[in-house]
């Protein structure tokens, strides 16, 4: 019954993030997607998932409010009451599917790893690989924006 | 109650928002619809068979959708200052304006 509730609540959150016309909202929608998603994953016995979407989740979210807040046009339109309980209906209605049918089959590919294992002696060159990506990727971002403000001035 | 169909429909919806957003963000948050899909039918069905690997897997998968949303996000900042809107057919008009005066 828990995990029908939060299929429903993501759905309707997704719905609700994408076709809101205020964008703030919208990102605050995106908030209760993410907030689901972890719930999932932490009903569903992915405690550290759900501590990883959660945390992502939150610094995505601080991010996009401010950029929402500083990006989006004022003269924005309002939601109305219609869209929204159309919106909410349509979430309701996509989650149907989910939860009454099933095409999943057991592959049978089982291991014994724990979570400890598997991230740092199966995929511990992944992880120290993707910190250097993402400290790349920070310095690049860093430069586009420094050079971006040199060619400004 | 499956995950598989769950996260294939969420899927759909980020891909159709996509398609018919015209707001910068409103795309940069379709995007990141698209990443919780994928990894939320990798985590299930690795959950469900009780590995560990699953959600060693999703670290990485996260931190490249960090990398990514801090790319968009830059771009769309400097996008956004550029041209002084966040709609995409605005910024095409504009960009076809300014190749149709440096024609002439």
């Amino acid at each position: 019954m828990i995990l029908e509730i939060l299929s429903i609540g993501l759905l309707v959150s997704a719905c609700l993030a994408l076709f809101l016309d205020e964008v703030v909202y919208s990102v605050a929608a995106l908030a209760g997607t993410f907030l689901f998603t972890a719930l999932l994953y932490y009903v569903n016995g992915a405690i550290y998932a759900a501590i990883f979407q959660f945390v992502v989740g939150v610094g995505t979210l601080a991010i996009l409010f401010l950029s929402g807040e500083m990006l989006s046009d004022k003269s924005t339109k309002k939601t109305s009451p219609k869209k929204l309980a159309a919106l909410i209906g349509a979430g309701v209605v996509l989650s149907l599917p989910a939860i009454f049918l099933s095409v999943s089959s057991s592959t049978g590919v089982y291991s014994d790893a724990s979570f400890g294992d598997a991230l740092w002696n199966l995929s511990g060159v992944d992880v120290v690989l993707q910190a250097l990506v993402i400290f790349t990727v920070a310095l690049g971002i860093a430069i586009i924006l420094y050079e971006r403000r040199s060619v400004g001035k | 109650m499956d995950f598989v169909i769950l996260s294939l429909v969420m899927l759909a919806i980020g891909i159709y928002g996509l398609l018919t957003n015209r707001q910068l963000l409103k795309v940069f948050i379709s995007v990141e619809l698209i990443a919780t899909a994928a990894t939320l039918n990798f985590v299930m069905l690795a959950s469900s068979a009780s590995q560990g690997l699953g959600q060693a897997f999703l670290i990485l998968a996260f931190s490249t959708d960090t990398a990514v949303s801090g790319v968009v996000l830059a771009l769309l900042v400097i996008v956004t200052k550029k041209y002084g809107t966040s709609n995409i057919n605005e910024i095409l008009k504009m960009q076809e304006k300014k190749g149709s005066e440096a024609e002439q």
